[in-house]
């Protein structure tokens, strides 16, 4: 492993290792000046990469610990928060046939219901339906077992299905 | 897709037995317009899935990483080139320091004599070198007796030297022939 990896390995990973980034802090500029710290990080300690087994997985852990260090000292969580960048992800889709305030309510919903998981099912959770990672590998960038990575999913997915059939059915 | 398989694979989803590909055509179908009634209280969770899918990194990040991994060198390079002229001095004066200690022993090491004369009298020096000379005397006396009359003691035991010194040559069967000569 030499000094090429930071381009061919490291970087390209940026985009994933931003959403997790933000998927912990709910904060885009906070998750980017995370990324840009953990890719420093990453580059002071190149002569150390040869040593790392997998450095992917190596780069995932940085980021989320320095993502949880990061939300641990932000004053105040912003649970449920919209900022302004998020709120225009909510009218991207055109052909849907729900109204934006629909939208804005179930994305509140959903936010609601991922801030209720541990942090764990969380993580599991994003890895698995952001970034389609197999078991496998969320195991490994977690460093814990495929067991509890399967438990943990289960657990999120159960829970977000009987929070949408709550929503569904005060809906109606 | 017909609503049975969808409905098959919502739930081996829910049950985490779905491969990544059956949930990339879960999400498929649920961006799709106009679902059937039944699946529509799913479509805020694959609606969620794919407005994070889409979250990226602003356009500037690229340019400010570079501006940072750049500074971070620049950091570096200034910090040397401020400490260098310090770096100088500070060995200079370590090594003058280093010397002058070095030279403070060695010159108090010179000044100190090997013998020092602790009798004011030389008469009484010479009774003290004379007692200390009989007692040398005395016991060089000593060890020769002992010797000697441990020398004596071995000459009385008899021992046939011959055939000692030949145990150092030859083997024991010639040990038994010399013996069977005798």
């Amino acid at each position: 492993m030499n000094i090429d990896s930071f381009h061919t390995v490291i970087l390209p990973l940026k985009d994933k290792l931003f959403r997790m980034a933000y998927g912990i802090v709910r904060e885009r500029a906070e998750a980017e000046d995370i990324l840009q710290d953990v890719l420093l990080k990453l580059w002071s300690k190149r002569e150390e990469w040869s040593y790392i087994e997998n450095l992917e997985a190596y780069c995932f852990r940085v980021t989320k610990n320095m993502a949880l260090d990061k939300l641990a000292s932000m004053a105040v969580r912003k649970t449920g928060m919209i900022d302004s960048e998020k709120e225009n992800l909510f009218f991207v889709d055109h052909r849907s046939p729900y109204t934006e305030m629909e939208r804005k309510e179930q994305r509140s919903a959903i936010d609601q219901g991922i801030e209720a998981l541990s942090e764990n099912q969380r993580l599991v959770f994003t890895l698995r339906e952001i970034e389609g990672m197999s078991y496998r590998e969320i195991a490994e960038t977690l460093a814990i077992s495929e067991d509890l990575v399967k438990i943990s999913l289960h657990r999120a997915r159960q829970k977000m299905k009987e929070m949408l059939s709550e929503y569904h059915k005060d809906g109606q | 897709m017909d609503n049975k398989k969808i409905d098959s694979l919502l739930e081996k989803y829910w049950n985490c037995e779905t491969s990544v590909q059956e949930e990339k055509e879960l999400q498929t179908f649920f961006s799709g317009g106009d679902l059937p009634e039944e699946f529509r209280q799913y479509i805020p969770l694959f609606f969620y899935i794919r407005d994070e899918q889409s979250v990226t990194l602003s356009n500037g990040f690229n340019e400010r990483l570079r501006n940072a991994l750049e500074g971070e060198k620049r950091e570096r390079y200034i910090t040397i080139r401020i400490f260098r002229p310090l770096l100088r001095f500070a060995v200079s004066v370590l090594l003058v320091i280093g010397m002058g200690v070095s030279l403070y022993f060695i010159s108090k090491q010179d000044n100190r004599s090997h013998f020092v004369e602790t009798f004011e009298d030389p008469n009484v020096a010479m009774q003290h070198a004379a007692y200390a000379l009989e007692k040398l005397s005395h016991a060089l006396r000593k060890t020769e007796t002992a010797s000697m009359e441990t020398i004596h003691f071995i000459d009385d035991l008899d021992i046939d030297w011959v055939a000692l010194d030949s145990l150092n040559r030859i083997n024991l069967f010639e040990i038994d022939s010399v013996k069977s000569k005798e």
